[in-house]
């Protein structure tokens, strides 16, 4: 192949005068990472909340609940960014829409981004939650209910913990996609660490390094969750109970 | 905001459908077909008994699977020039377009993932099939291509599809790569006659009906294939 | 026809089949029978190469079976294989089940496969279901299309792994019906099944296995007038009950 491998550019400065381009990209990962994290929140929030409420017997509540998964599941991540950066603004009343688009950078970006992220995510965390209850044995309701519970504390103290081990591992691999997912942030002007590797190829043309480089802390941050989610899954685990995961290896 | 302009949609809904969804509705259909069969033979690769071969497939597919698509999209945009080259043994970068780069990025993306799924459907076929075809003197590939890949791939039918409507809406990342997919075509509208709100609005819309009514449809297969079954 | 010298095999560190030696003459039928997990399906599976093995040699034919150089779809398709859960191909009709190979590995004309198929489905009196799909037949009715499948590729002999053991009851005789009828026709059969009234009735040989080894091996008057082993007295006691 006829290109002039220049691998002595990642530790060379960039443009921006912020340090090297080595540099450049690990400021890239943090604002990955603080998107993933700010994101995850809101998901894991709704997520649970609209889960847990399509499993109650509250048949409206579980319509309603059925149509908000629909929506977010059915439209484009990419587009659904543009909806919140682009369409938001304009359709709110007009001193909140223009505080929104007089952010500064990135802030205007960043606050967007998490938002959309969050509820994107929370969907898929919606589905696995209502899948965690729905395998849980019937008789673990009833054991609460015996005891007096009402639904809500049935809820509170007796599925929903059995529940989030259970779901650990799927849990696990949506926030590894919520890392890869907010890469889809810098189509809204987001400097995190795929559009970070995207400016470094066009300021110095080194395009398969700045791509290499993006890839490979992209596969480290992923073994750092790996590792981080197995130890945390030996931490809080039940013994007797099986996991998900247990359940699905092959 | 001075109202929902409904004409710039009816003014541009035709090129919207002719230029962009043909593009979105092409890639979705050639990538589906390239990456289950890339995928089918990833999988049976990862099902190999020869473990270097296992094991390269299996690398593959982890790769594919830790990266942003978005990168991924990158990634080809700048890769395939040069691998052409080197195909054709020009000194050069060939001119790849926008459709053919992005035909290529999402068959080997989607691959990893019809890979998991044809894996789940091979290892579903009970071990006697494969022991009653080789009995009868079939071979290896007479056994995965006469029985074991038609069952595999019919008891997966709904996962596929499903699979497909997720890269359906995933061939809308080529916005990266500035390629005139049906959001880019609205996106272009959009900044030439400054009515994001209405575009955006539109697109999403279109491709919730599209999306909802394809999910719909695999749910009603669903029921049908397992009554079968 | 078949010969078994001195087989091994492992999994790992269980020893699944011990030192295994045995001779099927042509047209001999002979049934091997013992316990549950003494290696009577992996033993017949060595046969056709469907399970490896680490020490031995098997001859099928004069035709080594762990020789790395033989061809082993070749010499499959020569021997035929009945299996306990029938294994047909639930995605192709009846005909299809029957004529696959034999387009496919015998490379015969599509016609005369059908033809093939047709008369042995008549055979085994289910041509009026040659249309089906295997899911709308009866377990027996399913159990004797294999038979037929098998039959079609004009096999040299027929392995038999505990046919009848997943039918109900009413249907083991019309498969055991069948294969009374093929082995007094002079076909070579090695047939695992503890239907000791079919042993009795056409086998020549009786083989007793137990945890990986051939305890008995004798002629079918000799097995059921007295056994030699006590554990086979033990197990045809209990299986004679009923
Ligand atoms: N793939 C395998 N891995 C490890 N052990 C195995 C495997 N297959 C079979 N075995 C073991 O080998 C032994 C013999 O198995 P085999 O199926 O030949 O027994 P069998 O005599 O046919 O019994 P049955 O009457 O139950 O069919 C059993 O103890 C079984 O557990
Ligand atoms: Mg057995």
């Amino acid at each position: 192949m006829n290109y002039n491998w220049n691998w002595g550019i990642l530790l060379q400065a960039e443009p921006g005068g912020s340090g090297s381009y080595l540099q450049y990209l690990v400021v890239g990962l943090g604002w990955t990472l603080a998107t993933a994290l700010a994101a995850w929140v809101i998901a894991l929030a709704i997520g649970l909340v609209v889960g847990t409420l399509r499993t109650t017997p509250l048949k409206w509540i579980v319509r309603l609940s059925n149509a908000y998964v629909e929506v977010f599941r059915n439209v484009p991540l990419i587009v659904q960014m543009f909806l919140w950066f682009f369409v938001l603004p304009e359709v709110l009343p007009t001193g909140l829409g223009d505080w929104m688009k007089q952010m500064p950078p990135p802030w205007g970006s960043y606050v967007p981004a998490v938002l959309c992220l969050g509820i994107y995510t929370s969907v898929r965390v919606a589905e696995q939650v209502r899948a965690g209850i729905q395998s849980l044995p019937r008789g673990q309701g009833m054991a609460g209910t015996a005891l007096g519970l009402s639904l809500l504390q049935t809820y509170r103290y007796v599925i929903l913990p059995m529940v989030m081990r259970i779901m650990l591992p799927p849990l696990t691999s949506e926030f590894m996609n919520i890392i890869k997912n907010s890469s889809v942030a810098l189509t809204i002007g987001l400097l995190e660490l795929t559009g970070r590797a995207r400016a470094m190829q066009e300021f110095s043309f080194q395009v398969f390094e700045a791509f290499a480089a993006a890839t490979a802390i992209y596969l480290l941050t992923n073994l750092v969750v790996v590792l981080g989610m197995r130890a945390l899954e030996r931490k809080v685990r039940v013994p007797g109970l099986i996991t998900a995961q247990g359940a699905g290896a092959q | 905001m001075s109202g929902f302009d409904f004409d710039v949609i009816q003014r541009s809904v035709w090129y919207l459908f002719r230029d962009g969804m043909t593009f979105t509705v092409t890639l979705t259909l050639m990538a589906m077909a390239g990456g289950i069969v890339f995928g089918t033979l990833l999988a049976m690769m990862r099902l190999a008994s020869f473990q270097p071969l296992a094991w390269v497939a299996g690398a593959y597919v982890n790769l594919m699977r830790s990266v942003p698509l978005v990168l991924v999209i990158f990634w080809f945009f700048f890769l395939v020039p040069y691998i052409g080259a080197w195909v054709i043994g020009e000194k050069t970068p060939i001119k790849v377009g926008a459709f053919w780069s992005a035909v290529i990025t999402f068959t080997m993306f989607e691959a990893a993932y019809y890979c998991e799924i044809m894996r789940a459907g091979i290892q579903s076929i009970a071990r006697g099939q494969v022991a009653a075809s080789l009995a009868l003197g079939l071979n290896y590939w007479q056994t995965m291509g006469h029985i074991v890949l038609p069952q595999a791939f019919r008891n997966m039918v709904p996962v596929l599809l499903t699979q497909t409507i997720i890269l359906f809406q995933d061939t809308s990342l080529v916005y990266v790569i500035s390629a005139t997919d049906f959001l880019g075509a609205a996106a272009k509208v959009a900044n030439r006659d400054y009515r994001l709100v209405e575009m955006y609005s539109f697109v999403a819309l279109v491709y919730f009906v599209i999306s909802f009514a394809a999910s719909y449809y695999v749910r009603s297969l669903q029921g049908r294939i397992a009554v079968v079954r | 026809m078949i010969s078994v010298k001195n087989v091994s095999k492992w999994y790992g560190a269980f020893q699944v089949l011990a030192d295994c030696s045995t001779e099927v003459q042509k047209g001999e039928v002979v049934v091997v029978c013992g316990p549950s997990g003494s290696g009577k399906s992996t033993l017949i599976k060595c046969v056709n190469a469907l399970e490896p093995f680490q020490e031995g040699e098997i001859l099928v034919d004069g035709i080594s079976v762990g020789d790395p150089r033989t061809d082993l779809p070749k010499l499959r398709s020569r021997v035929g294989m009945v299996f306990q859960h029938f294994e047909l191909f639930p995605h192709l009709t009846v005909t299809e089940n029957l004529t696959l190979a034999q387009i496919k590995v015998l490379n015969r004309q599509k016609d005369a496969a059908v033809a093939k198929g047709l008369k042995l489905l008549e055979r085994v009196d289910l041509s009026a279901h040659k249309d089906k799909f295997p899911g709308n037949l009866s377990g027996g009715q399913q159990q004797r299309v294999a038979i037929a499948r098998a039959l079609c590729m004009d096999p040299i002999a027929m392995l038999f792994d505990e046919p009848t053991s997943a039918l109900d009851p009413e249907m083991i005789n019309e498969v055991l019906d069948v294969m009374v009828e093929l082995a007094q026709e002079g076909m070579t059969m090695m047939v695992v099944t503890h239907e000791m009234g079919f042993a009795r009735k056409v086998a020549h040989r009786v083989i007793f296995m137990d945890s990986g080894r051939i305890v008995e091996d004798a002629p079918k008057e000799e097995f059921f007038g007295t056994p030699r082993s006590e554990r086979a007295q033990l197990f045809l006691s209990k299986i004679l009950q009923h």
